[in-house]
């Protein structure tokens, strides 16, 4: 006659609150702040849809107060973002051997966080060029 | 003896436009908050007038600028849908189903809308 | 003298103790125990269980963080208890429970069953690529064919990252890290030929598709063998097998 009676513990509801987990849980908040300045621009496409008034309504909204403050705190999750993506990216790969060597996930995500720096400066230099171009 | 296989996930479908979406939002990300948000809105390096109606129709009617406009904003939705569904998943924010048409669901949608409204724009 | 003076430190360790017989759920057990800075909390829990409480139970076998015997929950932490050290803990009192994410048999044990069903639901052997029989001589491989599955070989099956893994706990059907990096040893040496058939067993939702890259079960592993890499590669390779599995012959999807 058996005497076991395994004891399951319940996991608490709050374990993404808590380390070592609460990093992940913001880590994936940043993908919120994506989604919310993709609605930004959604807005700004159907304000362009329903004509120059309304687009001109949208423009007079970016030039305020709270869309700056709106816009500098999602620049901020956005950083954020670009950060831990590329911490996390070098995992959905095989492990890269260069020379024999191994390459630390760490320099894969230095290269990648380099990367995502080149691009969106030069997407500012871009336009920046077709402005004093034009 | 084997053991048949387990029934394929849909995941990839999602996890895939999540990458996508998390590349192009990594890459291009931040520059594009600070050209919409701060750089255009107060004509800081580039002039005002860049973001006046009648350039940004044009940029809109552009086949390239519709293109450019629905993977920005459709893949950005996609993005967070994926993680918005896995994390109210983590918090046990209710039943599966109901999370996945909040957010897999209100992605389709606007990715519809966008496609409607670019359409709608015109060449 | 010295050796006295040594030894008149005390610790506290709160343990979770379980009888089945006895004990409606699991409940904190006290003890105060003389140690010295060279002993780890494996050896505290056997100067218990010789001294103060023989009826303390917990798996242990080499001492030396290989066997992979003495996992628990230390502080909060999935750590082997002899490679953790008490030196590094005191003075505060240290809390040990058992393994996360598993049911608890009695005390510090845990029920491993399922683990093992999960490392041999995954071909955990080499099927050749290229069979050919003992008289042609041995599969040969490159020393850098080696290293591209070396690390998933050095897994001690602790169940660490089991134990730290919040998606296994919510789902304990979750393949999980540790058999994932078994799948992985095999599926990264050359001289294995079983990619599909493991990719398929683990393309369901119970499969890499539960985890979310929280990544902690490398964190936790104590020989570097970086399970997260071998299930988040295994998303790729699963996400594009998904799309170009049409294009393989024979393929009833």
């Amino acid at each position: 006659m058996s005497e076991r009676r395994p004891y399951m513990r319940a996991q608490p509801r709050d374990w993404w609150a808590h380390k070592p987990y609460l990093g992940y849980t913001l880590r994936e908040l940043t993908g919120a702040g994506v989604a919310l300045y993709g609605g930004i621009l959604l807005a700004g496409l159907i304000s362009l849809a329903r004509g120059p008034e309304a687009f001109e309504g949208f423009r007079s909204f970016l030039t305020s107060p709270i869309s700056l403050l709106i816009h500098l705190l999602l620049l901020a999750v956005m950083i954020w973002h670009v950060v831990t993506w590329f911490q996390t990216m070098p995992k959905t790969m095989p492990k890269l051997i260069v020379g024999g060597r191994h390459v630390p996930q760490q320099n894969l995500m230095v290269a990648g966080v380099a990367l995502a720096a080149l691009c969106s400066v030069a997407l500012i230099v871009l336009v920046l060029a077709v402005g004093a171009w034009s | 003896m084997t053991p048949h296989a387990p029934k394929r996930s849909m995941s990839p479908v999602f996890w895939l436009m999540f990458g996508a979406g998390g590349m192009l939002s990594a890459l291009f990300g931040p520059a594009l908050i600070v050209l919409t948000g701060i750089m255009l809105p107060f004509g800081l390096g580039v002039p005002g007038r860049f973001g006046d109606y009648a350039h940004a129709l044009r940029f809109a009617q552009n086949p390239l600028g519709k293109l450019i406009l629905l993977a920005v904003i459709a893949l950005f939705f996609w993005h967070g849908a994926e993680r918005i569904f896995l994390t109210l998943k983590d918090m046990r924010a209710g039943a599966l189903p109901v999370l996945r048409v909040a957010t897999y669901g209100v992605a389709a949608l606007l990715t519809l809308v966008t496609l409607a409204l670019l359409l709608e724009i015109g060449f | 003298m010295s050796e006295v003076m040594e030894r008149a430190k005390t610790i506290e360790l709160r343990v979770l103790r379980y009888r089945p017989v006895s004990d409606a759920e699991p409940v904190f057990q006290a003890y105060q125990v003389a140690y010295s800075d060279d002993m780890s909390v494996l050896q505290v829990l056997q100067s218990i269980k010789d001294t103060l409480d023989g009826t303390l139970s917990f798996r242990w076998s080499c001492r030396m963080a290989i066997c992979g015997s003495c996992g628990m929950m230390i502080n909060g932490d999935p750590r082997l208890a002899c490679n953790t050290f008490v030196r590094d803990l005191a003075p505060n009192p240290i809390t040990v429970e058992p393994l996360r994410n598993f049911p608890i048999e009695r005390d510090l044990v845990v029920t491993v069953g399922d683990f093992v069903k999960k490392i041999e639901s995954i071909y955990p052997y080499i099927i050749p690529k290229t069979p050919k029989p003992v008289e042609d001589g041995e599969y040969l491989q490159t020393p850098a064919q080696m290293a591209a599955y070396e690390s998933f070989s050095d897994c001690i099956n602790c169940m660490l990252c089991y134990a730290a893994c919040p998606q296994f706990g919510a789902n304990p059907d979750f393949i999980g890290p540790g058999a994932m990096a078994l799948l992985q040893r095999y599926n990264g040496d050359s001289r294995d030929g079983g990619q599909q058939l493991r990719l398929d067993s683990i393309a369901g939702e119970d499969g890499v598709w539960s985890c979310t890259a929280v990544g902690v079960c490398s964190d936790a592993c104590p020989k570097q063998v970086d399970p997260a890499n071998a299930v988040n590669q295994n998303k790729t390779k699963s996400a594009l097998d998904f799309f170009l599995r049409f294009l393989r012959p024979g393929e009833k999807s």
